[in-house]
């Protein structure tokens, strides 16, 4: 369950949302500028509400009156983003596994292994991030970040790079994770389609705000 | 002619103290200058100009300047020199450790902005995805941004070892000209140039100069591409 | 930077090259003098009385004799050098550099042991003596392989045997002023300068008189050198004439004049 209370001013730019998520998989949905990256930011902790409270699974990650603000690496929210963000010094399997080295054995809940079949990307382990598609790119960042034990998966328009062809190849991945991973998911996107094909609980956003 | 191509003892010794100071000035200079580096690329406060141009200082005046401020601080009866003198009974004036100081001073902003270019140049964001896989900011650091920074931290080391290895009027101004301890090899040609005769023995060392220089630049440029590679940058 | 700022910025350097090479041009007509850094006072007071006596116009430049000897010998613009010791001024005589019989021996000097003001220790003038272990730190004086003042250190310190002992106390600086000032900062506890150095300085006392048989004769020989303009030969005169020879006095130098 996540219960995000939040209000953000920027220059340009203004945040005011009350929401609960307790479904498994919610999308968010709205145009571009409309706050969806904000409101991802807020729960990563990327970005610090003036205002408000974000609460993931129980547990209060931040919380303005109570004065607790958890820093990214402390929150445990797992990132996928519209660029991949593979780290080019590394291979492909490095780059899968380099979340583990931060998550004690005992509190790690998959495997390499596990993650590599469930995504197929054993051909690409030995490969850099530079022979890599971008549709496998998405693959492997997905991978490396269930890899990261998250409790909750936020993915950021992770087909906006893709064309049709490449999207249709992730999609299957995607819907696998969300049936087979038992981790609540977020996903947002300006794409209705792209949703569509995923959710039925969809959340809008425009202008900073919640739209019923 | 073949003697033309083989070492004298003295110029062997000379050869070796260039290198062991050049060596013991990198060594000196490289954590700091990473740390600044990342300061000057990553951060912002209040008095951030005025540390960037106090680290530049070297780069634009005389450098028998920073040797004499040196001269002043550290000279054995210097502001700090008198006090390590008489109480540890450790000076460093007149000695190769003085001459190391020396180059570090002239060679530290050269490092520091070589470094700070190639760290200001690594995606944040990269740095936030790692943050968010679980690393703690000084980890994101050493996995991260130190391997991405890489050939910019080889280049600002071979050219604070080249500007050590070249290193001359703030070493002579604090250190002196002497032999064995502080006599580099710029200083052992200027020495050279000054003796009756020294002519040859100058020109010999003018080319082993050179030819270490060439050899500086193309291990530099060798190391560099190397390094970029390995972060998946073409190089052309 | 914009073409037309290149511009301005071009003519602005040209006009000041033509504005210093117009001065210089000028300026052919000063008297140029390489003198031993230890003549620096002396010869500063003589030029300036010169100049206000004849209106003409004396540049100088001071440094070791060696360095300056160098620089004649690779053709810099001196009319008059006067050199610390005979070495240097004989070889530039092999060189051809200088003027057919203008060298004459101008001033002697004396060798002194100073130490900063304070910290003086005494010294016996025999080879019995430990001299080095008398005192802590460095022993300053001219680099000894080619700077005259360090040329006649050696030769002490060697005549006197103290040498051995000493080697890795012994800095080499470029000129005798440099070794001066080293000791006025207490940089280094004990130098090894001219008489006439250690007198100018309040900064420095002068601990013991090297015995004139431990080293060569200080001379300063003065010469014209080969391509000295028709002006410097007034000037070359009046640098043995009583006038000068009242200001060597003054300053510490035995003045050797006419010869």
């Amino acid at each position: 369950m996540i219960e995000v209370v939040a209000q953000l001013k920027r220059q340009d730019f203004e945040l005011d949302v009350s929401l609960q998520l307790d479904q498994h998989l919610t999308a968010i949905f709205g145009p571009s500028g409309s706050g969806k990256s904000t409101l991802l930011n807020v729960i990563a902790g990327i970005s610090k509400p003036d205002q408000g409270r974000v609460v993931v699974n129980g547990e209060t990650v931040f919380d303005h009156e109570k004065r607790i603000n958890k820093p990214i690496h402390q929150r445990r929210i797992g990132l996928v983003f519209q660029d991949a963000r593979l780290f080019p010094h590394l291979n492909v399997e490095h780059n899968l596994r380099y979340p583990l080295k931060f998550i004690p054995a005992h509190e790690q809940q998959f495997h390499l292994k596990d993650i590599v079949n469930l995504l197929e990307i054993e051909p690409l382990l030995k490969r850099t991030t530079h022979q890599l598609s971008g549709g496998e790119k998405q693959r492997v960042a997905l991978g490396r970040t269930l890899l990261s034990s998250p409790r909750l998966l936020m993915l950021d328009e992770p087909m906006a790079s893709l064309d049709e062809s490449l999207k249709s190849q992730i999609l299957p991945f995607l819907k696998k994770v969300a049936d087979e991973i038992n981790i609540p998911m977020i996903y947002i996107s300006h794409s209705k389609d792209e949703i569509m094909q995923i959710t039925n609980n969809v959340v809008y956003i425009n202008a900073g705000k919640i739209v019923d | 002619m073949l003697e033309f191509f083989s070492f004298t003892p003295a110029e062997i010794a000379i050869l070796l103290l260039s290198v062991k100071v050049a060596v013991c000035c990198v060594l000196l200079i490289i954590a700091p200058a990473i740390a600044v580096a990342w300061l000057l690329a990553r951060k912002s406060f209040p008095g951030k100009s005025l540390l960037d141009s106090l680290i530049h200082l070297p780069l634009v005046l005389p450098p028998v300047v920073p040797g004499y401020l040196l001269l002043l601080l550290f000279g054995n009866n210097g502001l700090i020199g008198k006090f390590l003198n008489e109480h540890f009974g450790f000076s460093i004036a007149f000695t190769w450790l003085g001459a190391v100081v020396a180059s570090a001073v002239m060679a530290f902003p050269l490092m520091v902005r070589s470094i700070r270019l190639a760290i200001s140049h690594v995606d944040r964001r990269l740095e936030l995805a790692a943050q968010s896989l679980g690393a703690r900011p000084l980890s994101v650091f050493f996995t991260v941004t130190l391997p991405l920074s890489m050939p910019g931290i080889i280049t600002g080391l071979i050219l604070a070892f080249s500007r050590s290895m070249g290193e001359f009027g703030a070493t002579i101004t604090f250190v002196g000209n002497i032999e064995n301890e502080t006599r580099t090899l710029p200083l052992a040609i200027y020495s050279l140039t000054q003796t009756p005769d020294g002519d040859l023995a100058a020109l010999r060392l003018v080319i082993i100069s050179m030819v270490l220089a060439l050899g500086a630049l193309m291990i530099s440029d060798r190391l560099e591409r190397k390094a970029s590679q390995q972060i998946g940058h073409s190089h052309d | 930077m914009q073409f037309n700022q290149y511009l301005k910025v071009a003519i602005a350097s040209i006009c000041l090259a033509l504005a210093t090479s117009l001065n210089a041009a000028e300026n052919k007509e000063a008297v140029v003098v390489f003198a031993a850094a230890s003549l620096t006072n002396a010869i500063n007071e003589i030029s300036a009385n010169y100049e206000q006596e004849k209106g003409a116009q004396i540049k100088t430049s001071f440094a070791a004799s060696s360095a300056l000897a160098k620089q004649i010998e690779n053709g810099a613009p001196a009319d008059i050098f006067i050199s610390a010791d005979t070495k240097w001024m004989n070889y530039l005589k092999d060189k051809h550099a200088l003027k057919d019989n203008t060298v004459s021996n101008l001033l002697t000097n004396h060798l002194v042991l100073i130490a900063p003001v304070g910290k003086r220790f005494d010294v016996t003038m025999n080879k019995s003596f430990d001299f080095f272990g008398a005192f802590n730190g460095k022993l300053c004086t001219g680099e000894m392989a080619s700077v005259p003042v360090g040329i006649y250190a050696k030769q002490a310190l060697t005549s006197l045997a103290w040498l051995d002992a000493g080697q890795s106390k012994i800095v080499g600086t470029q000129d005798v002023r440099a070794a001066l000032t080293l000791v006025e900062r207490a940089e280094c506890a004990v130098g090894i300068v001219y008489e006439t150095d250690a007198k100018i300085s309040n900064k420095v006392e002068v601990i013991a008189t090297f015995p004139d048989n431990v080293h060569e004769p200080i001379l300063y020989p003065l010469s014209l050198t080969k391509d000295a303009s028709a002006k410097s030969a007034d000037f070359y005169e009046y640098l043995k004439s009583d006038k000068a020879k009242a200001i060597f006095t003054k300053y510490g130098f035995t003045f050797l004049g006419k010869k």
